[in-house]
């Protein structure tokens, strides 16, 4: 019953993780191009209405912008294979400094906003499942459809309104120094990226658990006089997390683009804002080194996804 | 004969003080609500407002521009002469002023500070004072400028922030092979002789100043300036946000409040909203060449096209639903905030029946369609074109609404790619001159990029640009403005000042019309 670790396991996560850097040069290439390929430049984005034609052309030189594309890739390479991201045009710090210190805030909102929508999810699914049909099921499933249908920055801004500015419950935005603050912080923007995310999974996660509920094995297991809750916990839960584990994989893009948002109405300093401005302002190097991170970042959770996808279900590993 | 421009050195607190009854109580922290971050705190080297807006608590200039945006007062030069013939200005250097790290203020760095400004390969702002030619310091107390040519712009240069006054030693110390490496490690934790000195910076975050214990302004209680301990600049890039914040008691002040909550926070007792008068005008640029970039026959090559678009505009009607009635209209292309300014009235009051006589006067009689770029994203564009739309509508302008995000529309811009776009500007300098040589001086930027070019006004703004005497350069002001105004090379549309909401204990505080943020007379009342 349980997962055959060792070298299968072993095997299989070495793969993935080999997978990982085909994908990231992929990604590498693709940015690096495909934002130099939109209209405009950095310089004259942030010169605005001031920009003459001799200060733009002069600060681009400067930037190295004027050499060919294929020229400014190799630059980039040199540096990249050096541990060095590049500065950031507008910011005018290292790129990798940035992603230092903004990595770490969104990862702690989209773990924290993940944790929540799991603790929403779970209990609730289980609830909506057993009582299939009859009101509790009723009153869960629209409720949470109520959450999946509001757009993220307006359930931000009634939280915040609400439970925040009216009732001092929780501080009005920002990100807090030291542990604690952080956790208060941020407790309202991630519960407020979960909440669709918790709907989504809700969802899945009731029909896997009925559709498990019904399975012969089941029947089976209740034949062989097994008591109720051992079926439930080893049995029902874990074969309906599977699909569950795999939806939340997929939607860490989501997740990911919620948190742009969510960064915004809460004043959060996290890369989700970053990137978004950097991309209007064409700041090349900063696009592409949080690009390049993103892209690490989902990589492994996928692989996590998948590892715990193989652990629940070890037919995936071989 | 010299004449010697004295200025008055006033006992009590300079520029931007609001001249309250009560005495100013010292100490505390103000923290003040930011939509943006600054990007790079470097004088010559910054590009944004959203760094000019702050650097003038860091670092002092030579002059200060007066609260009215009219004139200059002493800063770190007690008085200033400028020679008969215009070509020599001599400046007097207060004595005793330190640097934020304890180094005193001397000649030589006011003379290497200035070097670097004027010089043409350091940022974009050398034009403000590119009519020195060479300095020289005299003594402890004098630093002399030998210009070109006559400048009248240039007492108002020396109170913008691109002169300001940096410590030579403590910047060349500072690693790094070029002057922008140099400028970006200096930049990490500036060092200036204004009120409050660089504490620290979270980016994106928080950026937190401190008094500055040697400031040599004083305040009205005969100790130095400035009042408050702190200024703390969080960053709150959501209006609604920033808004509830204040409404919460967790900032003192929020900037740029959006007009459709002016109303609601101006009824709020625990609330100033301060409206400051600035120099911002919102406009809508016309490309007036005769065909656009994709071959087409442009309309608004003809002038009464021009007008007849403008006359067509019902502006108080605009004013009131883009701006909920916080705008005023424009005289001219410049706001009334800024020198020199020509004031006939409104610009083009509302009247559309002479629209539709103009229009058929050049043969559009049938109407006519055009195109307008839009900032994507904006509530200010779309209800500005929007509103505009459905008024040209009536006299048979079918308006199209293209939007774009910025860096895509700037470049459209630059290339001349477009037919209309929306438009916002500041002044940088208490002159003229800057605007003047965007909008209508061919040379520049073939005013705004939109092809206009009308011989008279570029050869009156050259001989402006050496005319020392006020009255003559005011007439030569007020022959482009009227020049301009009937050419009509834009829509005008509004001025709108700067919308700042303060907790009632906090005064003191001012943003001049240049948008400088003046926190050296604010304080916290008990």
């Amino acid at each position: 019953m349980d997962s055959a670790r060792g070298p299968v396991g072993l095997k299989y996560v070495a793969v993935r993780l080999a997978q990982i850097v085909p994908t990231f040069f992929l990604v590498m290439v693709i940015v690096f191009f495909l934002v130099r390929y939109l209209p405009g430049d950095p310089t004259s984005a942030v010169l605005g209405i001031r920009a003459t034609e001799e200060a733009v052309t002069r600060i681009n030189a400067q930037l190295g912008l004027d050499r060919p594309m294929i020229v400014q890739f190799w630059i980039f390479l040199q540096h990249f294979v050096r541990g060095d991201l590049l500065d950031s045009i507008i910011l005018k710090v290292p790129v990798m400094q940035l992603i230092e210190e903004r990595m770490p805030v969104t990862l702690f909102l989209t773990g924290l906003a993940s944790l929540i929508a799991v603790l929403l999810a779970v209990p609730m699914a289980l609830m909506s499942a057993l009582e299939r049909d009859r009101a509790p099921d009723i009153v869960i499933r629209s409720a949470f459809q109520i959450g999946l249908s509001m757009p993220v920055f307006y359930i931000g801004i009634v939280l915040l309104t609400f439970l925040a500015a009216r009732l001092h419950w929780f501080p009005v935005g920002g990100f807090g120094n030291g542990f604690g603050e952080h956790l208060v912080h941020l407790f309202l923007p991630a519960l407020t990226l979960a909440l669709s995310l918790s709907a989504i999974l809700m969802r899945n996660l009731r029909n896997s658990i009925i559709e498990v509920l019904d399975a012969d094995y089941v029947d089976f297991a209740r034949a062989k006089g097994l008591r109720s809750r051992l079926i439930l916990g080893r049995h029902v839960l874990r074969n309906a997390l599977v699909s569950t584990v795999v939806l939340f994989g997929l939607n860490i893009g989501t997740l990911i683009g919620g948190a742009v948002i969510t960064e915004t109405v809460f004043a959060i300093p996290g890369v989700g804002r970053l990137i978004v401005d950097s991309v209007f302002g064409r700041d090349y190097p900063v696009v592409q080194g949080v690009a390049l991170s993103l892209a690490v970042l989902v990589s492994l959770v996928l692989l996590a996804t998948d590892l715990l996808q193989a652990t629940l279900d070890p037919r995936v590993a071989r | 004969m010299t004449r010697w421009i004295r200025l008055m050195v006033l006992a009590c607190a300079l520029f931007g003080l609001a001249t309250t009854a009560e005495a100013a109580t010292r100490g505390g922290t103000l923290t003040y609500a930011r939509y943006a971050d600054s990007l790079f705190l470097d004088p010559v080297f910054n590009d944004a407002n959203v760094d000019i807006w702050i650097l003038t608590n860091l670092y002092d200039t030579l002059l200060m521009p007066t609260a009215d945006g009219k004139g200059v007062n002493p800063g770190l030069a007690t008085e200033y002469k400028v020679a008969d013939d215009g070509l020599t200005f001599t400046l007097k250097i207060r004595q005793g002023v330190k640097f934020g790290d304890g180094s005193p203020l001397t000649v030589d760095d006011v003379k290497w500070s200035l070097d670097r400004a004027r010089n043409p390969k350091n940022g974009i702002w050398s034009f403000i004072v590119d009519s020195i030619d060479s300095i020289d310091t005299q003594g402890a107390d004098t630093v002399v400028l030998h210009l070109k040519h006559p400048d009248p712009t240039l007492a108002a240069g020396l109170a913008t922030f691109n002169t300001a006054i940096l410590p030579q030693k403590l910047y060349e110390a500072t690693p790094g092979s070029t002057d922008e490496e140099k400028a970006k490690a200096f930049a990490e934790k500036p060092v200036g002789t204004g009120p409050f000195v660089f504490d620290s910076w979270q980016r994106g975050t928080e950026m937190v100043l401190k008094r500055n214990p040697n400031y040599w302004q004083m305040g009205d209680d005969g100790k130095p300036l400035p009042y408050l301990d702190e200024i703390r600049f969080p960053v709150i890039p959501d209006d609604a946000t920033r808004i509830l914040k204040l409404q919460a008691g967790e900032v003192d002040g929020a900037e740029l409040i959006p007009y459709a909550r002016v109303g609601e926070l101006k009824n709020d007792p625990n609330l100033d909203m301060e409206l400051y008068p600035s120099t911002k005008v919102t406009f809508l640029t016309m490309n007036v060449r005769p065909t656009l970039t994709d071959g087409t026959k442009n309309p608004l090559a003809d002038p009464r096209v021009r007008q007849a678009l403008n006359y067509a505009i019902d502006k108080n009607a605009l004013i009131k639903i883009v701006t909920f009635d916080v705008g005023k209209p424009v005289v001219s292309f410049m706001s009334s905030a800024t020198p020199l300014v020509d004031d006939q009235g409104p610009a083009y009051p509302f009247d559309a029946s002479k629209a539709k006589a103009l229009l058929a006067d050049a043969g559009y009689g049938n109407g006519a369609e055009v195109s307008c770029i839009a900032l994507a994203g904006s509530a200010d564009d779309n209800a500005i074109l929007t509103t505009i739309q459905q008024m040209w509508a009536q006299v048979g302008v079918t308006l199209k609404i293209d939007q774009m995000d910025n860096a895509t529309r700037t470049a459209h811009y630059r290339a001349g790619d477009f037919q209309m776009r929306t438009s916002l500007w500041t002044d940088d300098i208490n002159d003229p001159s800057e605007i003047t040589s965007y909008f209508a001086y061919y040379p520049q930027i073939q005013s705004l990029h939109g092809g206009f070019q009308d011989q008279t006004i570029d050869d009156l703004y050259t001989k402006s640009q050496q005319e020392m005497d006020s009255a003559k350069r005011a007439d030569m002001y007020k022959q482009i403005q009227q020049t301009y105004m009937k050419a009509a090379p834009i829509i005008f549309l509004y001025q709108s000042p700067y919308p700042v909401a303060l907790r009632k204990q906090v005064k003191g505080f001012v943003q001049i019309p240049l948008g400088n943020n003046i926190f050296s007379g604010a304080y916290l009342e008990k």
